[in-house]
């Protein structure tokens, strides 16, 4: 390679800069010495050529990242630091903000509903994410070794393309303890009614029944598609040692499958600690704050009471939350790595 | 360096949209003769249709514009409104956000314009006072005035036995119920047509209940706790206006608190959570699910019209010193501090308060005019249409009303008082929930 010749660095003649340094760089290890004094050498002979390559190329390049930026810098970015600037104050939208300091992160500490919410939070997040990895697993699995119809598959998805409020509302309907359909067939069955959403205990698991019934599909869709990169020799290969469907399930799919399993726990993670719309439209978090899931407190706090700088100090702190659970998941599951190869 | 300038030129546009679009919207409206008004009920916006083309009349060039927006929506998107600068120039007001909106400046204090054009506030018989702020000056007029009655199924009555001239004289203590007690345990019958106060009589089948939902989250309990609990002198706040404490903690209350329990418990009542939000006091009676229940006046002619049912109006119980005792609230009208037409929302504002368009509005029967000549008005129209509301009218002159406190934060307290309400009707909590109520009252109150 040229570059690489010790005696040429007066002529390089490298078609590009880009491409000089990649060479330069995939030839250092094979050529220790003379590489990395090449690269020395490039490092001050390149950028007189590329600086006038990138000064053209950086103002395009910035162009071209500009809309995606500002998106960024002016919904994400912005919002995200006046939230953490308005945790530190006492604000009610009206009147400019105040700094108080700490005072909101004391409140905080000492506010058992906060504390009974993140439970409450946690619980259905337990709830809805067991039951809902558990549910698409198993549905995506029959799929793919059921059936090969795709209008199946479609019906399966149909829950997901119901806006979220519709399909809470028409749950309300059903699992009314007067007038809902569900009732009435319990009271021919049992004898008994059921406060779906009217009793404490059954608030947040009526909740995230609808929570799972509604992305069920969505999921079972994600670990579909992750079982068709499974190669059916393995599962050949299963069958010619004698292996049961279960067997093949428990050894050969789901070991498979890990990194998808691993984005879904994650997905429905941090879809279940956002979950705010259903239950705005069900329980509004009673009774008596049984379903007063965190996001229903920070938003009574905010847009009901006008306490807006602890409800940004209760965001930052789910948000932290957020990032921790998220974090610790990702690296249990060893998500960015395959049994495939 | 084209490039660059292209960037820039994209950047000054973009720039300049932003700046033409914020102006726009400050400046729009400006100059125009429209008045915005808002309200969250839909039979008054209704009502007040009638005054809105008068004063249109009136006014050459001027135009009314009434919206109403859910009272689940309403304050939400009346605070969005103020925050965005486009909040109506006048709007129907709770007392409950009375001090929240005051203090923060988005109300426009009335007295200049009430000394300029000698506006005599002693025309309202009602709910002046509920309108004045902490410093002293008036925010709004009464727009209303509103009390408690009681509604039965007149059938269901002469069945069990009672005449109206029965209901009509209830006595109610805290201990054993009074003849109140006895008549709601007579009017409940199980679905073998047994009556509650009967052997055998399953509590666990109601079919009709012989009180309705008395057991309710509401934490000033208008419509269903308080009629009874303040017969016997029990008031809400330690003062009558901005009290520093809520007294739940009172031995007479947590006594009427028991016994409301106790008509859940023997399945005299709904309990609380059996009927959804979305069934109304008005459906419990016109399906046969209740026999008698405590409502708002306002829904008086609804009541009323219930279609093959009659309904009778009672007045609330007698408590233990034979006295009735009857909370009364008004609702006012404001104007928005940041209106661009404050002279002209004023002119509304102050026609709606005025005895012709009261006594106009107020025929519908959707609202009590706080002018005593327009409630008379509204009253002998109201009784042409066979509904008598002697019952509320002889409140007013009986003086059996005492005004709601008006209290600051208003929201806080509702969010922390409900859900424990809740937990005691529910069973979950006994007694000693009622000093943690009064503990976080005191302190929600300090913090307005």
């Amino acid at each position: 390679m040229v570059v690489t010749s010790q005696d040429n660095h007066t002529t390089p003649v490298t078609p590009s800069s880009g491409a000089a340094g990649a060479v330069a760089a995939t030839a250092a290890p094979s050529q220790r010495s003379a590489g990395r004094r090449t690269a020395r050498r490039s490092g001050r002979a390149l950028p007189t050529r590329s600086r006038a390559a990138r000064r053209l190329d950086l103002p395009f390049a910035l162009l071209l990242i500009l809309p995606a930026v500002a998106g960024f810098a002016i919904f994400y970015a912005y919002p995200t630091f006046r939230g953490v600037y308005l945790s530190f104050t006492d604000f009610h939208v009206l009147t400019p903000p105040t700094w108080t300091g700490l005072a909101n992160f004391r409140e905080l500490v000492h506010d058992g509903v906060f504390w009974h919410s993140l439970w409450v939070t946690a619980y259905f997040v337990v709830l809805s994410v067991a039951f809902g990895t558990l549910v698409s697993l198993v549905t995506a699995v029959v799929l793919h070794r059921t059936t090969r119809s795709t209008v199946l598959r479609g019906v399966v998805l149909l829950p997901f393309l119901i806006s979220n409020v519709i399909a809470a509302l028409v749950w309300q309907w059903m699992l009314d303890p007067q007038l809902g359909i569900i009732d009435i067939a319990l009271k021919h069955l049992t004898g008994h009614s059921i406060m779906f959403f009217g009793s404490g205990g059954w608030a947040i698991p009526s909740l995230a029944a609808i929570s799972v019934w509604k992305w069920m599909g969505y999921y079972a869709l994600l670990i579909f598609a992750g079982l068709q990169t499974i190669p059916p020799t393995i599962y050949e290969a299963g069958r010619v040692d004698g292996a049961s469907e279960v067997q093949m399930f428990r050894r050969l799919t789901v070991p498979l499958l890990r990194p998808i399993l691993a984005m879904v726990v994650v997905l429905t993670v941090i879809n279940a600690f956002q979950v705010f719309d259903i239950v705005q439209v069900t329980t509004e978090g009673g009774p008596a704050n049984a379903s007063n899931v965190l996001q229903m407190y920070i938003y009574r706090k905010a847009f009901r009471q006008f306490d807006f700088g602890y409800a940004a100090t209760m965001s930052l702190a789910l948000f932290t939350l957020l990032i921790a659970v998220t974090f610790t998941q990702l690296r249990l599951a060893r998500a960015n790595e395959s049994d495939l190869n | 360096m084209r490039v660059r300038k292209v960037v820039a030129l994209g950047a000054t546009l973009t720039l300049a949209a932003v700046v033409s679009a914020c102006s726009s919207g400050s400046g729009g409206g400006s100059g125009s003769k429209t008045v915005n008004w808002w309200t969250w009920d839909d039979k008054q916006a209704a009502a007040y249709q009638v005054c809105a083309t008068d004063f249109e009349k009136a006014n050459p060039g001027v135009t009314v514009k009434i919206s109403q927006y859910n009272v689940a929506d309403y304050f939400t998107k009346l605070t969005a409104g103020f925050v965005a600068g486009n909040a109506p120039d006048a709007f129907q007001n709770s007392v409950q956000f009375f001090q929240a909106y005051a203090s923060q400046h988005q109300l426009l204090p009335l007295d200049s314009y009430i000394g300029k054009d000698k506006f005599d506030l002693s025309r309202f018989s009602v709910g002046v006072d509920a309108w004045k702020f902490t410093d002293g000056k008036q925010y709004a007029l009464p727009l209303d005035w509103a009390a408690t009655g009681t509604y039965y199924n007149s059938d269901m009555l002469a069945k069990a036995g009672y005449t109206a001239n029965d209901v009509d004289n209830l006595t109610w203590n805290p201990d054993d119920g009074g003849t109140f007690g006895k008549m709601i345990a007579h009017l409940t019958l199980d679905d073998k047509g047994r009556r509650g106060d009967q052997a055998g009589f399953d509590k666990n089948h109601v079919k009709t209940y012989g009180f309705g939902e008395i057991a309710a989250k509401d934490f000033i309990g208008q419509t269903t706790w308080s009629s009874f609990v303040s017969t016997t002198g029990w008031r809400l706040g330690d003062r009558s206006n901005w009290p520093t404490v809520f007294n739940y903690d009172d031995p007479r209350f947590v006594k009427t608190m028991d016994w409301v329990r106790s008509l859940e418990n023997k399945g005299y009542a709904p309990k609380i959570g059996q009927f959804t939000t979305s069934v109304s006091d008005v459906d419990l009676l016109s399906s046969g699910k209740v026999a008698l229940e405590t409502g708002g006046s306002w829904e008086a002619s609804t009541f009323a019209k219930i279609p093959n049912l009659k309904v009778g109006i009672a007045p609330t119980v007698k408590g233990p010193d034979g006295n009735r005792s009857v909370l009364s609230n008004s609702n006012g009208n404001n104007i928005w501090a940041g209106t661009k037409n404050p002279d002209l929302a004023w002119k509304w504002v102050s026609y709606m308060g005025s005895e012709a368009c009261q006594s106009k509005a107020s025929t519908t029967g959707t609202f009590f005019p706080s002018i005593p000549a327009s409630m008379d008005a509204s009253a002998q129209a109201l009784k042409s249409q066979g509904i008598d509301l002697s019952v509320f009218t002889d409140m007013l002159k009986d003086k059996v009303l005492y005004p709601s406190p008006v209290y600051g934060n208003g929201a806080a307290i509702q969010d922390a008082i409900e859900p424990l309400f809740e937990a005691y009707f529910a069973g979950q909590k006994n007694d000693s929930v009622f000093a943690d109520m009064q503990n976080t009252t005191k302190s929600l109150l300090a913090k307005s």
